[in-house]
């Protein structure tokens, strides 16, 4: 399990932050003691450190750098302050990626991946594999007992969620958030036109009933 | 001065002297003084007089250009008083003393008004600094509540971001050098910053975004421009019609790149159009529609100004606004 060091400040935000994080699957340590930090990173050993730029009596500037030397692991810096300035420095003090509050908590958890993919802790999956169905993201290609069928961009940002989510049902809400995570800003018409063009190349892979509508609530990916 | 200014200045002097040659000569001619000799004594007079006043009209002109010129040569006409030549008479360096003396009265002012700007418009960022914590902690804590409710949290939330952002850069538009810094930026990601940002407004209001063409380059400010196109992206969110289409289309316009964002939404009548970046300008729509601050598009344009993007739109009431960026190319950013 990946480990996520929170330096927060403020006590609301850390421990819904550890609340949120610890759901998503990681484990966490917060900060709650501000002198030693680098000795409690070290003792720690996370895979992924978010910091807070506007820690009470200390420059932040100056911890990400002295948390960089230690290169105990990539950094996420996180401030209140919007500026280009702020952004330029924290970037060149070694931080691996700036995100300012208040954050998207779905823009948060993406750069968190994102940026531990590339220190190369966690490999995405390049193919998902759910029920009677092989999904290739890389090719966009999905198949079904020797049976190819080849996806919109759009239809296999549905398909990867809705297989992501297997057996659970998913709003069409939380479906157009997930595309608009994707670059793909999608309207609520857009997509039923998309799932409809999905469904009939499922259907022609001879599965016309995988994706099931629950009215009033959402779609099911049925796994089984 | 005109010369008729100089004469009548002078007027009771001139009369003065006029009286005093014809007393004089009155006096002459009684003790017996030739008229011809008094006649040319007059006319030695007259011309004496008369070099004089023309000597003073000269000097007093040219000292008024000297002076004149050194004012126009200052940025800050203000600092007129410290920059004065010597003084070339003592009359003068009186006059000097008591400008300098009301000019220095009068910098104490503006320099108290400028230090008063400056502690206000640290505060106002401080505050936004210090209130988006809060802001990002109620976020967080309505990831546990079910999605209905979070979504309309988090609608509200995005609201009160939006209004902070509006006050943290009209404070920043008053002195912008020292927070504006150009960097290269691909214009696609500038784009999605703006659009998630503004990401459910835009949902709740079932706009479907179309990006077209949006990979190029441009040197800008990414949160200043991303700034810029959130309010835009806003308007086209809340004025919109039925099917409401927000397209964002970007072209090379030689080493210029314009990034183009157009709805099919209600439209601004012909006869607002001129002023809707006026500030506190809110429009047929704004007063129909409710929410309008008159300070989205106003502060869009100073932004703008400051960025030296082009901004430019175009409106035909009741089928859709277009909004025009022109970024403008790297070698002729100037005063940044």
């Amino acid at each position: 399990m990946e480990k996520i060091m929170i330096i927060e400040d403020d006590p609301a935000v850390r421990e819904e932050l550890a609340l949120l994080l610890e759901n998503e699957g990681y484990l966490t340590r917060a900060v709650t003691n501000f002198s030693g930090i680098p000795d409690q990173v070290r003792a720690f050993g996370p895979s992924l450190i978010l910091l807070d730029l506007g820690l009470p009596g200390r420059d932040g500037f100056s911890l990400c750098a002295q948390l960089r030397r230690l290169g105990a692991a990539p950094i996420i810096v996180v401030t209140s302050r919007n500026s280009a300035m702020d952004e330029l420095q924290a970037l060149s003090l070694g931080g691996d990626d700036y995100i300012t509050k208040p954050y998207r908590i779905p823009i948060l958890l993406a750069r968190i991946k994102a940026v531990l993919r590339r220190s190369g802790q966690s490999a995405g999956p390049d193919t998902l594999e759910a029920g009677p169905l092989r999904l290739s993201l890389a090719q966009g290609i999905v198949q079904a007992e020797g049976q190819t069928a080849e996806l919109t961009r759009n239809e296999l940002k549905i398909l990867a969620h809705l297989m992501a989510h297997a057996g659970q049902i998913v709003s069409r809400a939380d479906l157009i958030e997930a595309l608009w995570d994707s670059r793909i800003y999608i309207d609520d018409n857009t997509l039923s036109v998309n799932m409809t063009r999905l469904r009939g190349k499922l259907a022609g892979l001879g599965l016309p009933e995988l994706i099931k509508t629950r009215r009033g609530m959402g779609y099911q990916y049925d796994a089984v | 001065m005109t010369l008729f200014e100089f004469l009548s200045d002078r007027l009771g002097r001139i009369v003065l002297q006029g009286l005093c040659a014809g007393a004089a000569a009155l006096f002459l001619l009684a003790t017996g003084t030739q008229p011809g000799v008094l006649l040319l004594l007059l006319l030695v007079l007259f011309l004496v007089f008369l070099g004089g006043l023309a000597w003073d009209f000269l000097g007093l002109r040219r000292r008024l250009g000297e002076l004149t010129s050194s004012l126009d040569s200052l940025d800050q006409k203000y600092l007129f008083a410290e920059r004065l030549p010597r003084p070339a008479s003592s009359y003068e360096a009186q006059l000097f003393a008591l400008l300098r003396r009301a000019g220095k009265a009068m910098i104490e002012r503006v320099s108290d008004a400028q230090a008063a700007q400056r502690a206000y418009r640290a505060y106002v960022e401080q505050w936004v600094h210090e209130i988006k914590t809060p802001i990002t902690a109620a976020r967080l804590v309505s990831q546990s509540l079910p999605p209905g409710p979070r979504r309309k949290l988090d609608r509200e939330l995005t609201q009160i971001d939006a209004h902070v952002e509006r006050a943290l850069f009209y404070a920043r538009t008053e002195s912008p050098e020292k927070d504006v810094l150009i960097r290269r930026t691909n214009l696609a990601d500038l784009v999605d910053q703006a659009l998630q940002a503004h990401r459910p407004l835009l949902i709740e209001h079932g706009v479907r975004v179309e990006v077209q063409g949006l990979d190029h380059t441009v040197y800008t400010d990414s949160k200043w421009a991303g700034f810029l196109l959130g309010q835009l992206l806003q308007n086209a969110a809340r004025y919109h019609s039925d099917q409401p289409v927000v397209t964002l289309s970007a072209q090379a316009m030689g080493s210029q790149v314009r990034l183009t964002v157009a709805d099919n939404g209600i439209g601004i009548p012909a006869h607002e159009l001129p002023r809707i970046f006026d500030r506190g300008f809110t429009g047929s729509n704004g007063r129909s529609r409710g929410g309008s601050t008159g300070m989205g598009l106003y502060l869009a344009k100073k932004l703008a100004e400051t960025l030296e993007i082009s901004l430019r739109a175009v409106s035909v009431e009741g089928e859709g606004t277009q909004l025009t960026l022109t970024f403008p190319a790297q070698e002729r950013l100037t005063k940044l």
